[in-house]
């Protein structure tokens, strides 16, 4: 109990000291720091779903263009609301129609398991992102701008920068509540051994499509935000085969095996390619692979794994 | 009429092109379980190597395949030995993909910094050569690059159909340990299986160059395409690549034809989803292990 409060504090105490570094840092790094938390909310999403159960999906983009376009088409339906309520509107348009959508594709695609699961989710985000492209009501090739919400007395990157960190908060908080609930003992049972959790009586399908849905629902809420601050979006931008990797990349160079590894992962990922790798932008790409295969033969379990391996050596 | 016809065999020779650009992909996830990620930088690298060596050497790109093909042999070995295999050997299906990705994305950098992002292609002296059967018309270089396409499956086929080889290859893709109780050395079966592979993603790629035009970044393209061609034809068999090649090239020219460009690939990709959900095992089944 004693232990729970203290990280509690410790929690509130970090966002406070995050929430106030704009008012100290230059706008470079205001937005350095708000594409971490973005992809670091992505990234926990992402592990809501491959975390727990171990369903790895290739295309989680899928949801952050859904989100993004919902939240787009959504403001143009209330274009003289104020900014606070049409960002309030955005959010809950991606959050509820990537939710809605994936409870409608979460029966027919968690049927399926391991690679088959993977690649059925790669091929539902290239589907929807060629519809997008293709259909005139989402701007076609020409895309879809976005108002700008910010009030005029807040810089634009600090104003994205506090909504990304407030909703990083939230999908921390969620997910931590599931890993201390029956959903999340139930899923950690399907990750070990499906057909075993199934016969001990975990309801299987019932917790996947929970944890698949609010995976998705979630990821369409953040997508809103990161549609906000582009500004303007195409079915490329946010369809985007490389927001799907970024998750999975992520979350396995922090480590899966816990809630801060896909934050941890995305912190390090993006601060050594937004500021290590500034000046090599043209091996940018090689440098981003080279890591990679460091990471997955080296330690294999993120970099949290390494922190509770030497944690353990040092205990002996 | 004449419009149908001339769409169909297009679409065919289209097919043939896309059932070579897919063996590869399929003979790894048959046999070694891995979904390559690397396997359209291969093919792209094959479509490159043949460009150095038209414009440079002046080397007709039919030519240029048996050598290209040992020279990806020799880097499909070295990058399974290398990074592929210890992933395999983690247990983790998502480390040996997160590999292949890695590797694609040194891959495609080299390839960038090499040769620009700009598009390049392959012209041949006889690349603008249309022969005319009745009112249908055929590039003459889609026609040579179906046949060495043909040849190429061919030549795949019987070697792990008759060789020594090919018949360690096959156990292992039933069974690893039984292959190794056997006596087998499962590791030096998965690169040659690799090896094997990238030579033919490489022989692809020259053909692929001499009819379509290529960028470093399009290697997605073609592991995407490969994906819904095996999983459409059914994952590890030769016979299921060749179908699903063929029926993926037909669909898809008869979409550019009657639905309008824009579609194409959204089809494609539909037919990728709705065969995973309705047959996941693809149309011919999978001889090869369960690829769970």
């Amino acid at each position: 109990m004693a232990r729970r409060i203290t990280i509690l504090l410790l929690a509130v105490l970090l966002i406070a000291a995050l929430a106030i570094l704009p008012f100290f840092l230059k706008a470079f790094y205001v937005r350095v720091g708000l594409s971490i938390f973005l992809s670091a909310g992505f990234a926990v999403c992402w592990w809501l779903l491959a975390g727990f159960t171990s369903y790895y999906s290739f295309g989680h983009t899928a949801f952050v263009g859904i989100g993004a376009f919902a939240a787009a088409l959504a403001l143009r339906a209330v274009p003289e609301a104020a900014p606070a309520l049409q960002l309030a509107w955005a959010l809950g348009a991606g959050l509820v129609v990537a939710g809605g959508i994936a409870t409608i594709i979460a029966w027919p695609i968690l049927r399926l398991r391991g690679h088959y699961f993977t690649i059925a989710m790669l091929a539902v985000a290239l589907v929807l992102g060629e519809a997008v492209a293709a259909f005139p009501v989402f701007g076609g090739s020409t895309g879809l701008a976005l108002p700008n919400l910010a009030p005029m007395s807040v810089r634009v990157e600090a104003f994205f920068y506090w909504i990304a960190l407030a909703l990083l908060a939230v999908v921390l908080a969620i997910a931590w509540a599931i890993s201390r609930s029956r959903l999340g003992y139930g899923l950690a049972a399907i990750r070990e051994d499906e057909d075993a959790a199934q016969m001990l009586g975990v309801p299987t399908t019932r917790f996947k499509v929970v944890a698949f849905v609010l995976s998705g629902a979630l990821t369409g809420s953040i997508g809103a935000v990161y549609a906000l601050n582009l500004g303007y979006i195409t079915s490329d931008s946010v369809f985007r085969g490389s927001l799907s990797l970024e998750m999975i990349v992520n979350s396995l160079v922090g480590g899966m095996g816990s809630i801060l590894g896909p934050v941890i992962g995305a912190a390090v990922m993006t601060g050594v390619t937004k500021l290590v790798l500034a000046d090599l932008l043209e091996y940018h790409l090689a440098i981003t692979g080279i890591l990679i295969i460091a990471v997955v033969l080296l330690a294999p379990d993120g970099i949290v794994g390494l922190w509770r391996r030497r944690r353990a050596r040092e205990a002996e | 009429m004449t419009a149908l016809v001339q769409t169909l065999v297009n679409g065919l020779l289209y097919g043939g092109i896309l059932s070579i650009a897919a063996v590869g992909f399929s003979l790894i996830f048959g046999v070694m379980s891995v979904i390559n990620l690397t396997h359209g930088i291969f093919v792209i690298g094959g479509a490159y190597g043949a460009l150095v060596a038209w414009s440079v050497l002046g080397i007709d790109p039919l030519l240029s395949i048996p050598p290209l093909m040992l020279v990806a042999f020799a880097l499909g070995w070295g990058c399974q030995r290398l990074v592929i295999q210890p992933a395999v050997e983690r247990g983790n299906p998502v480390a040996a993909l997160l590999v292949t990705f890695g590797f694609t994305l040194i891959a495609v950098n080299l390839l960038t910094v090499t040769f620009s992002s700009s598009v390049r292609s392959i012209s041949p002296s006889y690349s603008f050569i249309n022969l005319r059967v009745g009112d249908i018309s055929i590039d003459l270089v889609r026609l040579v690059a179906f046949a060495c396409g043909l040849a190429l499956i061919a030549i795949l086929g019987s070697f792990l159909r008759f060789s020594r080889w090919g018949r360690v290859i096959r156990a292992t893709a039933l069974s690893e340990l039984g292959a190794r109780l056997c006596g087998v050395d499962a590791r030096a079966v998965y690169a040659l299986t690799f090896a094997v592979a990238s030579a033919f993603a490489a022989a692809s790629g020259v053909l692929i160059g001499m009819m379509l035009p290529f960028t470093p970044a399009e290697e997605v393209t073609w592991t995407v395409y490969a994906f819904i061609v095996v999983t459409l034809g059914g994952v590890g068999s030769l016979g299921g690549a060749m179908l699903g090649g063929l029926l993926l090239g037909l669909v898809s020219t008869l979409t550019q034809t009657y639905l309008g460009a824009v579609y194409t690939n959204m089809v494609m990709f539909l037919i990728l989803l709705v065969t995973l959900l309705v047959r996941p095992n693809g149309i011919l089944g999978s001889a090869f292990k369960a690829s769970r």
